[in-house]
């Protein structure tokens, strides 16, 4: 457990869509997040959510502009986390 | 038989007339019961399959979606699926059933009551309002729970249906969709809940947040829905009836009209082209801009980057949103008007409470005493203009004095770009509003010395008639069509003529068609008005016939009794 937790890689994203994280953004980060067998966690103030559960993610309210930071710990991190960082730079083909 | 009314928010523009269906709230039937210890399993079981059958039906319904339908629907479907499969549903209420030794139905509902709960802490308020589709979710579920019919294939009826319910899900107003309901009544929701922004895309007339609908309102009852104003008038005598049917058709045949003209350009009988620009106060006004064919921003509203927030927007922020709204309208003018706010919108940059704001230290008297702020501000705006064709707009100037520092802080800003060797657009038009009648007067002086001037009608009635808007026991005297007003809008409108400045409206009068003609007449040729109102303006523009009206404006200018101009705006607008 020690030895996962080490390798665990993390980075900070603001979310960039105008209507924040809100039921569809947050169902497509679920089912994506879902896909991996890495554990993947979002942190946001003083709240760390399962990024596989949609509404734990709809409920951390994270709105236009608010920062996040993605955790993910796994043997298939990498791919996770990139997969997961387009969804967010396309603003899950949302409007800006 | 008893007429009342009832009032709600208007989601869904549009008159509908029918008779009532309304729709039970199986949420609100739940009851609690104990469940023997060696029924628990089969409880548990019960619920597996009550979320087994509403995860059928989802698919279903989702599958009946054919082309024509907008992947919107698709996707609400889809979230509502994610929710069922969600913890909130699949495992914590069997928890709930285990430990509390409750049935099915009232281990759901807890656990909803709870899930609210969170939501209703949410500050969020598109986030906040999502809360309604896991209230939808529970309420599918408890509905197969309690054994409710399935009504999938609701009777079809010759006469149009008013459906009242507590909510729509989604789903609900996808089936709705194959029967023709005329309107929408609802308990719940706002004008953002999904059923709102179903029933816009469905254009059938909504009104929700009508509290007790559906205790004030019965089966069979008939029932006028206005969704432009949210009112909904049960059990209309025939008079009413008779006048809403004539609305109705009137607003049928109104609404096919205006859509066709919507890529019509916008001029005058005798080929004047007229400007028609949208009004926005944020980005996500943009989409509905570039669908009405709008000529450009013709305002922007900056206070609403500073509203409901604890801090200011800093550069970068404020650069950001600039550049983004400059992006999406191309190359079509984008006019910022720098912060606006003091009087009635209220932002963290104000701490003095006056008792008379809207002649307080607001607009560009707040930015000149906060220089530094306002420098933040301008120079976002500027570095947004190398993104697009971006105009500053100077509100509430009264002075000639306060454009002067205004000038000199834009060439600060300036000169800040250019020792940061920062691109921007040197040759950018500066403006100013002409919302003050004291600058209304001497407008010819603010002409010269601006690139373009911006009429703010709503503030120049106000201040010209000393009327607050806002205060019910005055504002039936608040008159757009007062001698006065009109002769100050004339006065600038000449002014800008007379050294080539361009001259816009973009207070209400700019939207209102039953004044398009008149303005058209007094020489106006630059309209800036919510995004909504164009196509109803331009089809005012396209029956005009400038040099026409051009003789009728200058006979009404003469007048001074208010019983006559109405007569005369009637003549002008047959």
């Amino acid at each position: 457990m020690l030895l996962t937790s080490t390798t665990m890689i993390k980075t900070k994203v603001t979310i960039s869509n105008k209507l924040g994280l809100h039921a569809r953004p947050s169902s497509k980060l679920a089912e994506v997040c879902s896909k991996f067998d890495a554990e993947i966690w979002i942190k946001k103030d003083r709240k760390k959510i399962n990024a596989k559960n949609m509404m734990d993610i709809l409920m951390l309210a994270s709105g236009y502009k608010s920062q996040i930071e993605i955790l993910i710990d796994g043997e298939d991190e990498q791919a996770a986390m990139k997969e997961i960082k387009v969804l967010f730079t396309n603003r899950f083909g949302e409007e800006s | 038989m008893h007429t009342f009314n009832v009032h709600g928010l208007a989601a869904s523009s549009g008159i509908a007339i029918g008779k009532v269906q309304v729709v039970s709230n199986a949420l609100l039937e739940v009851q609690h019961y104990k469940i023997k210890k060696a029924d628990l399993d089969n409880e548990k079981n019960r619920l597996s399959q009550a979320i087994a059958l509403v995860k059928k039906d989802l698919k279903n319904i989702k599958k009946d979606i054919n082309q024509k339908s907008s992947s919107d629907f698709s996707s609400f479907i889809d979230i509502h699926l994610m929710m069922l499969e969600d913890k909130n549903f699949s495992f914590y209420p069997q928890e709930i059933i285990k430990s509390e030794q409750c049935n099915a139905e009232w281990a759901i509902k807890t656990q909803l009551d709870l899930v609210i709960s969170k939501f209703d802490a949410i500050d969020d308020p598109y986030i906040k309002e999502r809360k309604l589709d896991v209230t939808q979710v529970a309420e599918r579920l408890i509905k197969i729970l309690l054994g409710h019919q399935h009504k999938k294939n609701a009777q079809k009826n010759p006469f149009s249906t008013i459906l009242v319910a507590h909510d729509i899900s989604p789903a609900d107003a996808l089936q709705f969709k194959n029967h023709n309901y005329a309107a929408f009544i609802t308990e719940h929701g706002g004008t953002n809940s999904h059923t709102a922004i179903l029933a816009r895309g469905l254009a059938i007339p909504s009104i929700v947040a009508v509290k007790n609908a559906r205790k004030l309102i019965k089966n069979n009852d008939l029932v006028v829905v206005d969704g432009d104003s949210g009112l909904a008038i049960i059990n209309p005598n025939d008079q009413i009836l008779k006048e809403y049917e004539y609305k109705k058709n009137l607003w049928e045949v109104e609404y096919k009209k205006l859509l066709k003209i919507k890529n019509v350009k916008s001029t005058t009988l005798n080929n004047h082209v007229i400007s028609l620009m949208a009004n926005i106060e944020d980005l996500g006004d943009i989409k509905s801009v570039l669908e009405s064919k709008a000529a450009g921003v013709g305002l922007f509203r900056t206070e609403f980057l500073f509203m409901n927030r604890d801090d200011l927007p800093g550069e970068e922020e404020q650069f950001e949103t600039y550049k983004s709204i400059a992006l999406s309208m191309k190359s079509k003018p984008v006019v910022i008007r720098t912060l606006d706010s003091g009087a009635d919108k209220a932002t963290a940059a104000d701490t003095i409470q006056t008792t008379n704001p809207a002649l307080g230290l607001r607009a560009i008297r707040l930015c000149l005493s906060h220089p530094h702020f306002f420098l933040i501000q301008l120079k976002a705006i500027l570095r947004a203009s190398a993104f697009g064709k971006i105009k500053i707009l100077i509100p509430m100037l009264s002075s000639l004095g306060e454009l002067k520092q205004v000038k000199m802080l834009i060439k600060r800003a300036k000169d800040n770009l250019l020792s940061d060797a920062i691109n921007f657009d040197k040759n950018i038009e500066v403006g100013g509003m002409i919302e003050i009648p004291a600058v209304a007067i001497n407008a010819e002086a603010f002409a010269r010395e601006l690139d373009f001037l911006s009429i703010g009608t709503n503030d120049l009635i106000q201040y010209t008639l000393a009327i607050d808007r806002t205060d019910d026991s005055v504002s039936h005297l608040y008159n757009a069509l007062h001698p006065a007003v009109l002769k100050l809008i004339s006065n600038t409108i000449n002014a800008g003529k007379k050294y080539g400045k361009e001259v816009a409206i973009c207070g209400e009068m700019a939207g209102d068609p039953k004044l398009t003609k008149l303005l058209i007449g007094m020489g106006l040729t630059n309209f800036s008005m919510h995004p909504a109102s164009i196509l109803a303006v331009k089809k005012q523009i396209l029956e005009s016939d400038s040099s026409k009206l051009k003789n009728h404006a200058i006979k009404l200018l003469r007048l001074s009794d208010a019983e006559k101009i109405e007569t005369l705006i009637q003549k002008i607008n047959q």
